[in-house]
């Protein structure tokens, strides 16, 4: 079924005009669907997934959620969370439970060629820090030689400690747990001297810790982990979708287009590109098989990047997460657009 | 051909040839099925994975594994901690279920009433919030540096309970206890023979003699016979820790595998039938003997069956281990699979891990069973 649909594809996308192209057969399955399935977390994973008591999800990767369903389907709310744990992403997306992942999700190596996966463009730059106890007086890594580590199992953090220590010859003793809830219990309960982690994880770990004061990040940047969207490999439509989405919501942030006044905008764009890019003049839709003004409804509905962050994670949030890295190439990040022609 | 379906023994021969026909043409076309997907997915596939270094390490092992291991030595370490603490864990719920048993079958109210409590609270939890429950109880200790010091030499932390430790290896204590496993079996077979005084001391010495040994030969040349744990910096070095998780998982198998076993045993000794009992005093027996002769061979054909199969269960709920960051199989493999991405081969490996083992603890107590079932009745 799969191989006719490809080849049907294929044979579609030789005969029809270069101009439109030819949906994937993951958009196709959304439209016909009619609603996005998107990765949650087993629990809250703060600041990007969180899940509250009538069992609504926000959170970062959320609002990406979101704005993919617009950007395919019209409606941040064409959109189904699917919980799945961290180790279970992977088996979700390849049979077929996800569409998408959208997960904090690092891009390696073996996840890239051996585990039939196809990688965005990074839409998140996420640092590895530690977290430690105020009273260890540690200034830096090496001053917690022997100490216990706590570190969430099965991801790349366990490597990355890992390799860092073993580099820089410092022992230490690493405990992992699956779920983060274990995982933070155990850092307030001292059974540990540190958490090593993705950096917003840790800042919200602090936040919500008993007494914040009693916790430190250490300034140490053990590695920077690219975080990108995850699909089936072989659907480089979808792959597309997902990179002009991204580009789409940094291009507004780049070009002072927010929620607020995207509608203001639309009616008198200062420049071509924003005008391609708002649906105003053709283009920006059909050659992605979607609606010309998907770009449009995606700032209307959940806003640019910088928005979503501070939303999210930034200084609108409880977590007061610095920009720091994942800000525009020109605020001193390591973002940037593609180029809209 | 119809002489041949007319046949009742050919008959039945061809109904078993097709049944296995399709049982193992299922089969095959599962894997098939599997295989073609992944390939059509771009899963790589197959067990080369398992040469390929880890690059995470464990908390807990009892072989020598670190970051640079392969997979293979990874899943093997996590395989004998299961091991370590299934038998261990099942030796000790024997332990409390016999003594707990004991205590309700007595006629004194106070014991009785304990083992009641005793059965009642801990079967009635589910076995995961025990576990977490006595995790959470170990990880609120103090911590290293004000660590509850007993004579200097034991020191109770939230880190774990550090005792001075005998220079030997992981696997050094692995065949100690192996053999005293061994000589504690063969003593007792050989008590009758050579006399209980005999068999016993002998397997003691010999005990003793493969200790001096291990400790003697298996250490790393110039370290001290003994280490003393000491506070340095962030924890204690030297000496032998027993982790927090371990214990946890230990303790949460041995009561609630105790309330179990207690009521194995309970119902073992209450079928023994009166009659034997009083028959057996009417022939002049004293009490002791009664028991000794009477009532426990009788009470152990009734519960070794159901034993078995609490074992067995035993066995499988190490896998709750995850739950509170212990690696046992079952974590590592879940890690692996994180990591590694290979989630059928390591699933394999997993369920025929547990198959492995559950297959020959199920076997060698059918075995047991079928020698000391008594002879000539079914």
């Amino acid at each position: 079924m799969l191989k006719q649909t490809l080849a049907g594809a294929l044979a579609l996308g030789l005969a029809a005009a270069p101009a439109f192209a030819d949906v994937g057969p993951t958009v196709q399955q959304i439209k016909d669907r009619g609603s996005l399935l998107c990765t949650g977390h087993n629990g809250s994973y703060l600041g990007f997934a969180e899940v509250d008591d009538n069992g609504e999800w926000s959170g970062f990767d959320i609002e990406f959620c979101k704005a993919l369903a617009t950007a395919i389907l019209g409606s941040p709310d064409a959109l189904q969370i699917i919980p799945v744990s961290w180790a279970q992403r992977f088996p979700a997306l390849q049979s077929g439970d996800i569409d998408v992942i959208i997960k904090v999700t690092g891009w390696t190596m073996s996840r890239d060629t051996e585990l039939g996966l196809q990688f965005s463009r990074p839409y998140f730059i996420g640092p590895t820090n530690i977290l430690t106890r105020t009273e260890l007086g540690a200034q830096s890594a090496a001053d917690l030689e022997g100490g216990v580590f706590c570190i969430n199992a099965g991801t790349s953090i366990e490597r990355i400690v890992a390799d860092w220590m073993g580099a820089r010859n410092i022992e230490y003793e690493s405990l992992t747990f699956e779920k983060a809830e274990e995982l933070r219990a155990a850092l307030y309960a001292g059974r540990c001297d540190a958490l090593a982690g993705f950096g917003p994880f840790l800042a919200a770990t602090r936040f919500n810790a008993p007494n914040p004061e009693d916790f430190v990040i250490l300034e140490d940047v053990l590695a920077l982990e690219p975080e990108s969207i995850a699909a089936r490999q072989g659907d480089d439509h979808f792959i597309d979708v997902i990179n002009w989405m991204v580009h789409t919501l940094l291009f507004a942030e780049e070009n002072g287009i927010t929620q607020a006044n995207v509608d203001e905008i639309r009616a008198n764009p200062p420049s071509s590109s924003v005008e391609r890019m708002l649906g105003v003049s053709p283009g920006y839709g059909e050659r992605l098989g979607l609606p010309d003004d998907w770009g449009y409804n995606v700032i209307k509905a959940v806003g640019n990047y910088g928005e979503i962050y501070d939303r999210t994670v930034g200084d609108g949030s409880v977590y007061k997460l610095p920009r720091g890295l994942n800000n525009l190439w020109f605020n001193n990040g390591l973002l940037y657009t593609l180029v809209l022609d | 051909m119809l002489r041949l379906l007319k046949n009742r023994k050919a008959r039945g021969w061809l109904i078993q040839i097709a049944t296995l026909t399709i049982a193992v043409g299922l089969v095959a076309t599962f894997v098939l099925t599997a295989r073609e997907n992944l390939l059509n997915q771009g899963i790589a596939t197959g067990f080369g994975f398992l040469e390929r270094s880890t690059g995470w390490p464990i908390s807990f092992a009892l072989i020598d594994v670190s970051d640079r291991s392969p997979y293979w030595e990874m899943l093997l370490a996590g395989f004998l901690n299961t091991l370590l603490v299934g038998i261990l864990g099942i030796a000790l719920a024997t332990v409390v279920g016999v003594t707990v048993g004991l205590m309700r079958i007595s006629s004194n109210f106070m014991l009785n009433l304990l083992g009641t409590i005793f059965v009642e609270t801990f079967r009635n939890i589910p076995l995961i919030l025990q576990v977490i429950f006595w995790y959470a109880l170990l990880t609120h200790l103090p911590r290293p540096r004000d660590a509850i010091d007993i004579g200097g030499a034991v020191f109770l932390t939230n880190r774990g309970l550090i005792l001075p430790a005998f220079d030997m290896s992981g696997l050094d204590v692995v065949i100690l206890v192996a053999a005293i496993i061994a000589l504690v079996v063969l003593a007792a077979r050989y008590a009758e023979t050579l006399g209980s005084r005999v068999a016993w001391g002998s397997a003691t010495c010999v005990a003793l003699v493969l200790f001096l040994a291990l400790l003697f030969f298996g250490r790393t040349p110039d370290a001290a016979l003994v280490t003393l744990p000491e506070l340095r910096g962030l924890r204690f070095v030297g000496g032998f820790t027993i982790k927090p998780e371990f214990t946890a998982l230990l303790i949460a198998i041995m009561v609630f595998g105790g309330a179990y076993v207690g009521e194995i045993v309970r119902a073992g000794f209450l079928s023994v039938d009166r009659g034997r009992i009083e028959a057996a005093s009417a022939l002049g027996l004293s009490p002791w003997q009664v028991n000794r002769f009477v009532r426990i061979p009788l009470a152990i054909r009734a519960i070794l069956p159901a034993l078995s199969n609490q074992y067995i269960w035993l066995m499988k709920a190490t896998t709750l281990g995850i739950a509170i960051g212990f690696p046992d199989y079952f974590m590592v493999v879940s890690t692996s699979i994180n990591q590694a991405g290979q989630a059928i081969e390591l699933l394999a490996l997993l369920m025929g891990g547990f198959l492995l083992i559950n297959y020959v603890m199920g076997a060698s107590l059918n075995r047991l069973n079928a020698a000391i079932a008594l002879k000539g009745r079914t």
